[in-house]
């Protein structure tokens, strides 16, 4: 088989590379940094590291609700000991990747690439510059922050995602701007470790793309941790000098300071420095235009993962990678988007699939939605999670299944049940006779279904 | 000695077949090339044949049980012959000794029986794509799917919808926009006609077979006992009385064309109530003649004169139209010769009756003027096959070509 390179070591990039090279394809995989991408070394991971020291650090001292004294005033976050957790998980998970490289023969050259010719990358690395000719190419560059025109990033107070999760010390006090999903998993992660946070978000919500109820239980909560929440509020000022921000919330002037400023306003796909001009691929500061099999309008180049724009979400990133690779492959592959899961792990976690409630009603009119809340679910009441509820959106011509959104609980791991329903194109009278185990969490999800049918039993 | 007949192996790949139907039971005498049941595998369906004259001594695999090729599912033999126990073991040994392989009957080549069984269980459809492709009458099994081997998702039906949408919208090219057109609504008995037909086609896999029956001797004889059936009766004896007749009591001989195709099982009627296709002004309608084969010829000509009659002045009560096992419908007047007819469903055969025709035809040496009569039949195929539909034809042929039978 010809060779194939894949640039970019992420989701994307290291599952292209192994699906081609079970192909029986020779890979070479080129990699700037680390592999792991984004998602090892900057996201998921370690932030789902940090998340979770905080969510052992508030369930200790919850120890008295479940009959165990302790000295609570002794306990106390080992600010050392959070980050040593995290970088031994990151560390063994980039292992495990150099290992799967090597497990699929696959060669890993550190470097940057950029495109000479459409057959012809030029690879550089502190030392030299070396060309690599391939027959074809998975360009997997990924994304990086993006930051604000009036607020570059300083890296001591103007900070990325990437600073946040490895400051010298818990900070005192934090200002997020942008409550997205990276907001939110920091406001709750510092919020739980003691640091007075603040965020500024210019949509009228939390979590813009979520349903406002949904949105609204995890604004609850992180209010009940003393987080400033301000909605459809603009940033119009940011000043280094004495870590002040000025912003704009229901035309009044809010001045805050704060020990550090997190700009979290989504991620700009990596094309620039790739040579895409030089070999005609087309791309925009959106991301890199591909079709249904990932590939570009040059047919020996593919483009998957964050860098092509649309979802930017490591589960999506793999599943690309993998049509792009069984594409170039000579296998007839195409992405298939007809369920993604978005998870967001704050606490109480959110997770949805499928329409929220406002594009159900915006596309179908009528629909019909049951819910249930975890406050009647024993299994949320014992372990004392029973904030949130779990939301199906149903059309009602055909019963179709056609959204599904937690807040609560794991609801990153039984949001799995949905996108199993939507993606099977489920319906409820199907579901209605599904047996939930008892006592679970997921028995909420069966009893929300039961309520869209008008069968609730527990409600 | 008892001869073994085996599921035969179709194909490497095979793994597995079923009996559909048996022809014969236990007991029931049969010449060597009798058909004796259909089998099925994955892919096709077959006839097996006796492989000896002789009895059906035992029948040890039933209907729609699958086994794997090589097994035994019946024995042939003679009258009274005790089968040893060699015999009854041999498929627990799975190494019978005295097997006789199937002799097997294509009903067509494998490859077109490979897409007529393609069942609704056997498609790979996700529910909410069923339910929207029932909402609108599509054939599932036309649809190509996109999704994990093949299956059906919800975007392929929608593609199917919007490609049947844009082909209903697309306007005709060049038209002459100097010329008017009148526009006639689809109503009443237009209306119904149009769904009801269109979702015959839809639902159903219809084939259409043709045979000429001489029908000079018929002719003859009608025209000798009409006006004696016409005094003693009072009915006028029509060439359609005969043809019915001949219909009714081909239908008793080959009852899975008497048969409905209901929630993808197959229903057969002992009962023959036949559909009578009647044209009116305004549309057409099939008043049923219930219980057609407890009628003589002159009962059924004169219930057909009067359910026609009732049609035709519109007072044919609903009861009246509905529950026919098979139809009739006769277009020879408009001296069409072959034509496709649609199913009337749930049926599973109408006949098409075309406009007789003299022609010069050999007797022997001898060349005869003859009325010869065009049959076309629809059928389903997905209840039976070919030959089954062309055996049924021909009896009403044989009826037809011997006019005195229907007498009896």
């Amino acid at each position: 088989m010809k060779p194939l390179v894949v640039i970019g070591g992420g989701p994307a990039g290291y599952v292209a590379a192994i699906t081609a090279a079970r192909q029986g394809k020779q890979v070479t995989l080129i990699e700037q940094k680390d592999l792991g991408g984004t998602c090892l070394n900057e996201g998921c991971m370690p932030t789902k590291s940090l998340l979770a020291s905080a969510e052992a650090y508030e369930k200790i001292k919850q120890a008295e609700q479940f009959g165990i004294n302790l000295p609570l005033e002794q306990v106390k976050i080992n600010w050392d000991g959070v980050q040593h957790h995290k970088t031994t998980i990151v560390k063994n998970l980039v292992k495990g990747i150099s290992y799967l490289m090597k497990k699929n023969s696959i060669k890993v050259i550190k470097g940057e690439a950029s495109f000479l010719t459409n057959h012809c990358l030029a690879v550089r690395n502190e030392n030299h510059v070396e060309e690599i000719e391939a027959e074809q190419f998975i360009i997997a560059a990924g994304s990086e922050p993006a930051s604000l025109p009036f607020a570059p990033f300083d890296g001591k107070w103007i900070i990325h995602s990437k600073q946040a999760m490895s400051l010298p010390a818990i900070p005192s006090s934090l200002l997020i701007v942008g409550g997205g999903v990276i907001g939110c998993e920091f406001a709750s992660i510092y919020s739980q470790m003691g640091t007075k946070v603040t965020i500024v978000e210019a949509a009228d919500q939390l979590l813009p793309g979520e349903d406002a109820d949904i949105a609204f239980t995890l604004q609850e909560e992180l209010e009940k941790k003393g987080v400033a929440i301000y909605t459809s509020s603009s940033l119009t000022e940011m000043q280094p000098k004495d870590k002040t921000a000025l912003f704009k919330h229901k035309e009044e002037l809010h001045e805050l300071q704060a020990e550090y400023a997190l700009i979290s306003i989504g991620r700009k796909p990596r094309v620039l420095g790739l040579g895409l001009e030089q070999v005609g691929v087309h791309f925009s500061k959106q991301g890199i235009d591909v079709n249904e099999h990932m590939q570009t309008n040059i047919p020996n180049i593919y483009a998957c993962g964050d860098v092509v724009g649309g979802i930017q979400l490591a589960h999506v990133a793999f599943h690309e990678g993998t049509v792009a690779a069984l594409h170039a492959c000579g296998k007839d592959k195409s992405v298939n988007y007809r369920a993604v899961p978005r998870c967001i792990y704050t606490h109480p976690e959110i997770a949805s699939v499928g329409m929220t409630e406002k594009q159900a009603r915006s596309e179908y009119g009528d629909i019909r939605v049951g819910e249930f809340s975890f406050t009647a679910n024993g299994k949320a009441m014992i372990a004392n999670e029973s904030v949130g509820k779990v939301k199906v959106i149903v059309e009602p011509q055909f019963n179709e299944i056609i959204g599904l959104s937690i807040v609560g609980s794991y609801a990153t791991e039984l949001i799995g049940q949905g996108t199993i329903m939507m993606h099977g194109e489920l319906t409820t009278d199907i579901m209605e006779d599904f047996i939930a185990a008892h006592p679970t969490l997921s028995e909420a999800i069966h009893e929300a279904l039961l309520q869209s049918a008008g069968q609730a039993v527990h409600s | 000695m008892a001869a073994e007949v085996v599921m035969p192996k179709l194909g490497m790949a095979m793994k597995e077949g079923t009996v559909s139907t048996w022809n014969k039971k236990v007991g029931d005498s049969v010449s060597k090339g009798d058909m004796i049941a259909s089998i099925n595998s994955e892919k096709i369906e077959m006839e097996i044949e006796a492989p000896q004259d002789g009895v059906i001594l035992d029948i040890l695999v039933q209907e729609d049980v699958g086994v794997p090729p090589g097994t035994i599912i019946c024995y042939v033999g003679k009258p009274n012959e005790q089968l040893t126990e060699q015999n009854s073991s041999a498929n627990e040994l799975q190494a019978p000794k005295n097997e006789v392989a199937a002799t097997i009957s294509l009903e067509e080549p494998p490859a077109n029986a490979a897409s007529s069984k393609k069942s609704k269980e056997t498609v790979l459809i996700s529910p909410i794509a069923r339910k929207i492709a029932e909402s609108e009458n599509l054939n599932v099994e036309t649809i190509k799917g996109t999704g994990p081997k093949g299956r059906i998702t919800k975007a392929d039906v929608e593609k199917v919808l919007a490609e049947r949408a844009s082909e209903a919208s697309r306007p005709p090219a060049e038209i002459d926009k100097a010329i008017k057109k009148e526009t006639l609504p689809v109503a009443g008995m237009r209306k119904v006609i149009a769904s009801r037909m269109h979702n015959s086609l839809l639902n159903s896999a219809q084939l259409t077979i043709n045979m000429k029956a001489d029908v000079t001797d018929l002719l003859s004889l009608q025209r000798e006992i009409k006006d004696l059936i016409q005094q003693r009766h009072k009915v006028k004896i029509s060439l359609t009385d005969f043809i019915a007749r001949a219909v009714v009591l081909s239908l008793q001989e080959h009852k899975q064309m008497n048969s409905a195709y209901i929630d993808n099982e197959i229903h057969l009627y002992n009962h023959v109530h036949l559909g009578m296709a009647v044209a009116l002004e305004n549309g057409l309608v099939v008043p049923v003649v219930q219980h057609a084969e407890k009628m003589s010829l002159v009962e059924l000509a004169a219930e057909i004169k009067t359910r026609a009659a009732d049609a035709r002045q519109g007072q044919l009560s609903t009861d009246r139209m509905q529950g026919s096992t098979f139809t009739i419908t006769n277009l020879g007047a408009y001296g069409v010769e072959y034509f496709t007819p649609v199913l009337n469903p749930p049926e599973t055969g109408i006949l098409g009756v075309g406009a007789t025709e003299d022609v010069p035809m050999y007797k022997g040496d001898n060349l005869q003027r003859r009325n010869v009569l065009p049959l076309s039949l629809t059928f389903d195929h997905r209840v039976l096959d070919g030959a089954p539909a062309a055996n049924f034809l021909g009896t009403i042929k044989q009826y037809l070509e011997q006019p005195i039978l229907l007498l009896l």
